[in-house]
């Protein structure tokens, strides 16, 4: 067990106790619990951060590792957790966003030994992608916490149904809302320059902009999806549900491709260990 | 001399509305006589205040509000007490014994955990309402103003406010909505959050659609439409909000425009249907509408709640809404009740440990004790100065000698209280100072919790005393 297993296991540990008492204390409307929650969520966060700039500072941008990405995006969404905590009050996205950040915490480890990111797939180009895509990915995560919680609210609002305790402790449905908005207006933007460097580094790396690959496609439709819903967000003034909708089919179509191709599907984007990759380059890679 | 505290009181419980009206003391407060003298107003009679303390009765601060009528007098043991009643009865130009079927009357600890329970709002026809522990601070002030308060009222009703306040934050006795109109303004919370932004319209002028539209202001909202089918009460009306009177025939052009939409009309059909709303929705792109109906007839299609995005609620489900609360605060107050009665108690200790004799006594013994203690540590210096144990003798001797000074030196100070307690009107605050002064009661305490405790007496006197300084000048002027 080195120092680094053993921060790790601090960071989840504090992760997951944080959790548990969030969870303990919104269910018995504890605030100190709540308060003591924030702390251990956010003691993990500052060791979860200086895990990260230890290791971006420590090797070279083309050697970090697989499961240095999927750390990053962990902490995107624990990070912006705290940013809408602080900003809109919003405590209860702590609901959905802790677990998301813990599982993929733990999933990162079953690539700990994976296989380097390829050199040709660095460089702070690809940098950008993934930060940008990630970013992207971690608002749209909140989105569909915030989307969720809004869907319960409203439906037991217009039924006029009796309001527990912990509904009542809950933010307007505005707020929630404004969750789903911000991340439309940031995110969408943030994805577009996610892809648009992908196609750069694609024409780059491959020689085309269009290798046909099927994390390509399916992030081709996300965008598109995506545009739809920034258009009637912006231009037409979608309010609540409708977004509220998207979002949550958004992330699950984002996050299920990522999952699902990324793992079991022949692809340039995959995290599975792939030896023949360097000599494969520059060639644009077949799909079998 | 044998000192109580009592409360005597009637509430909406034991008295109907004519007897509340006719027994109440508003006029009568403490301060209220000293501002009509200030003022140019005729001074009244003296047998119509109850106040000039004086004969049986100490200290006196009088409560009088719409649904009760409380006075927290201290005084010699029945006398007091019967004293209070005749000049209550006095007052009103009655009988005592046209009072008496209606009052009742509490002693000492009864006395303190009744007062506690007005203050937290247990006692109140609606569970858990604000108002009254406001209507309780000023009672207390005036009664400050006129100097009829001093150290057991003082710290009671102190003691009370913080009763309240722990009461509050640690029950949710006050939480939820239990009127119509306010149930309507928190589902208004509920769904736009900060009100500041939101602009409503009143359709209909009805008595509850003004209460809904007060409501609203107070949590912030500015901008308030009145359309009405009369326009000059529709003028009334958004006079009293700083709002705007619109004519009845443009409600539509102006509907896409609020967000909150209270309807009361006496319109036997539909005034809003869900294709008008539809209209505006458009209009106002997609932005969510809150609608309250609290005409009968309904004046908006049920319909309406099917749109995305607008949310309806008609008196019967608002009605529901308060009953829950009801159900909910009445739970909590059991919670409440069990601070109260832990408050109490707390004070009742207080309150017993005000008469002499007991000050005395521990007086001596805090004092016997500290000199023990030291001449403990002499003695063992002594034995290795002598090189042996002090002998008994002279052990003897020295607890002699200690426990004469303490007796020596306490001497004055026990004279000079037990003087003052002779005096009827300085007695309490002696014993009471002599107490805090050789810390005789903050054996248990901490004493964080002690000085902060100190400390808001102090800042409330200040407060009492700035405005009793306040008074005086404008007397001046």
């Amino acid at each position: 067990m080195t120092l680094f297993d053993l921060v790790y296991f601090a960071i989840l540990l504090l992760y997951v106790l944080g959790t548990i008492f969030f969870l303990a204390g919104a269910f018995s409307r504890q605030v100190a619990l709540k308060r003591l929650a924030g702390y251990l969520a956010a003691g993990g966060l500052l060791l979860h951060t200086l895990i990260l700039i230890h290791f971006l500072a420590a090797t070279e941008i083309s050697t970090l590792t697989v499961s240095y990405y999927i750390k990053l995006f962990s902490w995107c969404l624990v990070a912006l957790f705290f940013i809408l905590w602080w900003r809109l009050k919003l405590e209860f996205l702590a609901l959905i966003a802790s677990p998301i950040a813990i599982l993929l915490f733990i999933f990162s480890f079953t690539h700990q030994t994976a296989a380097k990111m390829p050199p040709d797939l660095a460089g702070p180009f690809f940098g950008l992608h993934i930060g940008s895509l990630f970013g992207s990915m971690a608002l749209l995560a909140m989105a569909f916490a915030a989307g969720l919680i809004f869907i319960r609210l409203e439906k037991k609002i217009k039924a006029k149904a009796k309001l527990s305790d912990m509904d009542r402790d809950m933010p307007a449905l505005s707020t929630f809302d404004r969750v789903n908005y911000w991340a439309v207006l940031i995110g969408f933007p943030l994805y577009t320059v996610g892809m648009l460097t992908g196609f750069v580094f694609a024409k780059f790396a491959w020689g085309s902009v269009l290798t046909g690959d099927p994390k390509e496609i399916v992030s081709i439709i996300v965008w598109l999806l995506f545009a739809l819903l920034f258009h009637n967000r912006l231009a037409r003034g979608w309010w609540g549900r409708r977004p509220a909708v998207w979002a949550i089919g958004l992330f699950s179509l984002a996050i299920g491709s990522m999952i699902i191709i990324n793992f079991f599907m022949p692809t340039h984007h995959s995290f599975q260990n792939r030896p023949g990759i360097e000599q494969s380059v520059p060639t644009p890679p077949t799909n079998k | 001399m044998n000192k109580s505290l009592y409360l005597v009181g009637l509430n909406h419980t034991t008295a109907g509305v004519e007897v509340r009206e006719t027994f109440g003391l508003a006029d009568c407060l403490p301060g209220r006589i000293i501002e009509s003298e200030s003022g140019a107003q005729s001074v009244q009679g003296e047998e119509q205040q109850i106040i000039p303390l004086g004969g049986p009765i100490d200290e006196l601060a009088i409560l009088s509000t719409c649904n009760r009528v409380e006075i927290a007098a201290v005084g010699e043991q029945d006398a007091c007490r019967d004293a209070v009643l005749a000049r209550w009865a006095a007052a009103r130009n009655a009988d005592v014994e046209e009072l008496k079927p209606y009052v009742y009357i509490h002693e000492d600890l009864d006395a303190v955990r009744h007062l506690f329970r007005v203050a937290c709002a247990l006692d109140s026809m609606v569970l858990g309402e604000p108002q009254i522990l406001g209507q309780l601070k000023d009672a207390y002030r005036m009664a400050v103003k006129a100097g009829t308060t001093k150290v057991i009222l003082n710290r009671l009703y102190h003691k009370a406010f913080s009763v309240a306040k722990r009461v509050r934050t640690e029950t949710a006795v006050g939480s939820a909505a239990v009127s119509i109109s306010y149930a309507a303004v928190e589902l208004a919370k509920r769904i736009f959050g900060e009100m500041s932004k939101q602009k409503a319209m009143l359709i209909g002028a009805g008595e509850m659609a003004e209460l809904a539209a007060q409501h609203l202001v107070t949590s912030g909202i500015k901008d308030i439409y009145v359309a009405n089918r009369t326009f000059e009460r529709a003028r009334e009306l958004a006079a009293q909000f700083e709002g705007q009177a619109i004519p009845f025939e443009t409600l539509f052009d102006r509907l896409h425009e609020v967000d909150i939409v209270i309807s009361s009309t006496g319109s036997p059909s539909a005034v809003i249907r869900a294709k008008d709303v539809k209209a505006v929705l458009k209009k106002r792109r997609n932005r969510p509408m809150f609608f309250i109906d609290i005409a009968v007839p309904r004046d908006i299609d049920p319909d309406v709640n099917t749109l995305d995005s607008v949310f309806l609620y008609d008196i019967d489900d608002l009605k529901e809404v308060v009953e829950e609360n009801i159900a909910q605060r009445r739970e909590e107050a059991a919670k409440a009740t069990a601070i109260v009665y832990d408050e109490a108690d707390a004070f009742g200790q207080w309150l017993k440990s005000l008469e002499l004799q007991p000050t005395i006594v521990e007086l001596l013994e805090r004092n016997q004790g500290i000199a023990h203690k030291e001449l403990a540590k002499t003695e063992k210096r002594l034995a290795q100065i002598l090189g042996r144990d002090v002998a008994p003798e002279m052990h003897e001797a020295l607890e002699i000698l200690v426990d004469s000074v303490v007796k020596k030196v306490l001497h004055e100070p026990i004279i000079f209280l037990k003087r003052r307690s002779a005096e009827e009107e300085s007695a309490r605050r002696y014993i009471d100072t002599t107490r805090r002064m050789f810390n005789l009661d903050d054996e248990d305490i901490p004493d964080d919790a002690h000085a902060d405790r100190r400390r808001k007496d102090i800042r409330d006197d200040v407060d009492a005393r700035e405005n009793d300084l306040g008074a005086t000048s404008n007397n001046g002027a």
